[in-house]
């Protein structure tokens, strides 16, 4: 990793996040990374150990206890203001007095001008999007006519109309079905290899992190602090078939083998 | 999954219950026959003189003949409630949005709405009849003041009624102040005050008779204390008849407008 490429990319600088109040909460410790601009970095870790608070301290939408965070040299909050995030919920966000082409562009219509891809093909790419995620045809549904699956397609679809240069994504496959899933894991490599993204991916599973990223940070809860950092060693562009691969699932192992001790001591 | 699950669900609970209300009326409406129909009979039987309890044939019976003049008087305080109702309503509603926006004044004024919507109604028309005489005035500030703190409350809680992943989506998207209250905050907000405002449109009718009550020369109010001079209650069976009926028709008016503008599934707050 050169130093230039650090200087692009983001850049946390022992982050801790302690959540206030009588018994305060240690969300995040010591929590050091570089994350070289393109790269896709996948997060996992049981529940609690601080994943969300991680993606929201790198968007700037919260301001870590300690230590300091850049992305592409400038601070976190600045990022923000210069809308350098995509951010992809748990849940999908949906408005639901607009219909699904209404959420897809509506970061447009909020960003207009700011928006690289405003224009009067706007649209046309809401569209096509909604097409990439499997949704045409459902342009014109209210988010509570739409599946579970569905909404959180057109979330991804809503984040993807403004071209951020970084995807900050928390669980946004969680509550889709294994089939949806593989679909849009393939869907999300495709754009990041077109797009060159930085991407940091929150994941509850192990499999889906090897296979999305080029490496893999294992987080232990209570206080959140870095077990492990994985070189995730296979070339792209990578078919579904690789999960049934014996050094795939060794790795799988390996890495669930860090999150269990970790959880016994 | 399970979220959504539920909205789903509730999406359906919604929908069957709307289908039992828009039918659902008959049976309030053959409640309504039957109690007329008991009234009428004992009214007849018992021999009921009609300067006490009016039979509902009596009273329908003056309905019809003095329809027109008694017309006139409900327009007149009917104009008088819908005044009231869209100052008391665009006021609340102005000051929602400043109290969601500038907590200072959220802090300096809510006790003193408070205060206001405590004070009786009956305490203070008196003292507007005296300031402004037998005119519109009174009527239409007491209509406003009915209708403020109803409209106050649930606009106030409906702007705020917005997910915190929701204000996040908007921060990662820089999004301006006033960006933020016309695409996320007014919309989010508008099926909470419509709820406010279904309760002010009846409390205005009752605001404005009230206030006719300690001055005016027409109106269904004025209409009522006369007649009581006169122990004409066959007219006074008819004015509380027509002034019911007048706030049933303002909710009613209210909920098709609710309807016309909030389009989306789910979007209305206590259908019944």
């Amino acid at each position: 990793m050169s130093p230039r490429d650090v200087g692009s990319g983001i850049v946390l600088d022992s982050v801790g996040v302690t959540f206030g109040g009588e018994n305060p909460v240690i969300a995040l410790e010591d929590v050091s990374l570089e994350i070289p601009a393109g790269e896709f970095l996948a997060i996992v870790g049981p529940s609690g150990c601080g994943k969300s608070t991680l993606l929201r301290v790198v968007s700037g939408l919260l301001e870590p206890t300690v230590g300091t965070v850049s992305v592409h040299g400038k601070t976190a909050e600045q990022a923000r203001s210069d809308v350098e995030f995509g951010f992809v919920f748990q849940d999908p966000v949906l408005f639901p007095w607009l219909r699904a082409l209404g959420n897809v562009l509506l970061p447009d219509k909020i960003l207009g001008k700011r928006n690289p891809t405003h224009g009067p093909q706007t649209e046309e790419l809401a569209r096509r999007l909604m097409r990439d995620v499997g949704l045409a045809g459902f342009e014109e549904h209210y988010p509570a006519q739409l599946s579970g699956g569905m909404q959180s397609r057109v979330a991804l679809a809503r984040v993807l109309i403004y071209e951020a240069s970084t995807l900050l994504m928390d669980e946004p496959f969680g509550a889709l079905d294994e089939f949806t899933r593989d679909r849009l894991n393939l869907q999300l490599l495709d754009v990041w290899a077109r797009a060159r993204t930085t991407v940091l991916f929150v994941t509850h599973s192990i499999q889906e992190a090897i296979f999305l990223a080029d490496r893999v940070v294992v987080l232990s809860p209570r206080p959140g602090r870095i077990v492990h950092v994985a070189t995730v060693p296979f070339t792209r562009p990578r078919p579904l078939e690789l999960r049934y691969e014996p050094a795939f699932g060794s790795l799988t192992s390996r890495l669930r083998s860090l999150l269990e001790t970790d959880g016994e001591s | 999954m399970k979220r959504n699950e539920w909205t789903a669900i509730r999406a359906n609970l919604f929908k069957r219950r709307w289908i039992t209300t828009s039918k659902g009326f008959i049976p309030a409406a053959l409640l309504a026959l039957l109690a007329v129909a008991i009234w009428q009979i004992v009214v007849v039987a018992a021999d009921v003189p009609a300067y006490i309890v009016p039979s509902p044939a009596e009273i329908m019976a003056e309905l019809l003949a003095e329809s027109s003049w008694l017309a006139a008087d409900l327009g007149w305080t009917m104009l008088e409630a819908v005044l009231g109702f869209l100052i008391g309503s665009c006021t609340a509603f102005i000051t929602a949005v400043l109290f969601v926006h500038v907590r200072v004044v959220e802090r300096a004024a809510f006790p003193w709405a408070i205060v206001l919507q405590t004070i009786p109604i009956v305490a203070i028309a008196p003292l507007l009849t005296i300031w402004f005489g037998y005119t519109l005035v009174p009527k239409v500030i007491i209509a406003a003041i009915i209708c403020f703190f109803p409209v106050l409350v649930n606009t106030t809680r409906g702007l705020r009624a917005v997910s915190n992943q929701a204000m996040e989506l908007m921060n990662v998207l820089s999004a301006r102040k006033a960006s933020i209250f016309w695409r996320l905050r007014l919309p989010s907000s508008l099926p909470y005050v419509f709820a406010g405002l279904r309760v002010a449109a009846t409390l205005s009718v009752i605001g404005s008779i009230v206030a006719e009550f300690t001055g005016a020369d027409r109106g269904i109010g004025y209409v009522i204390v006369q007649a009581s001079y006169r122990i004409d209650t066959r007219l006074m069976f008819a004015a509380i008849a027509l002034s019911s009926l007048a706030g049933i028709v303002f909710f009613h008016v209210i909920g098709w407008i609710e309807k016309a503008t909030l389009r989306w599934p789910e979007a209305r707050l206590d259908e019944d």
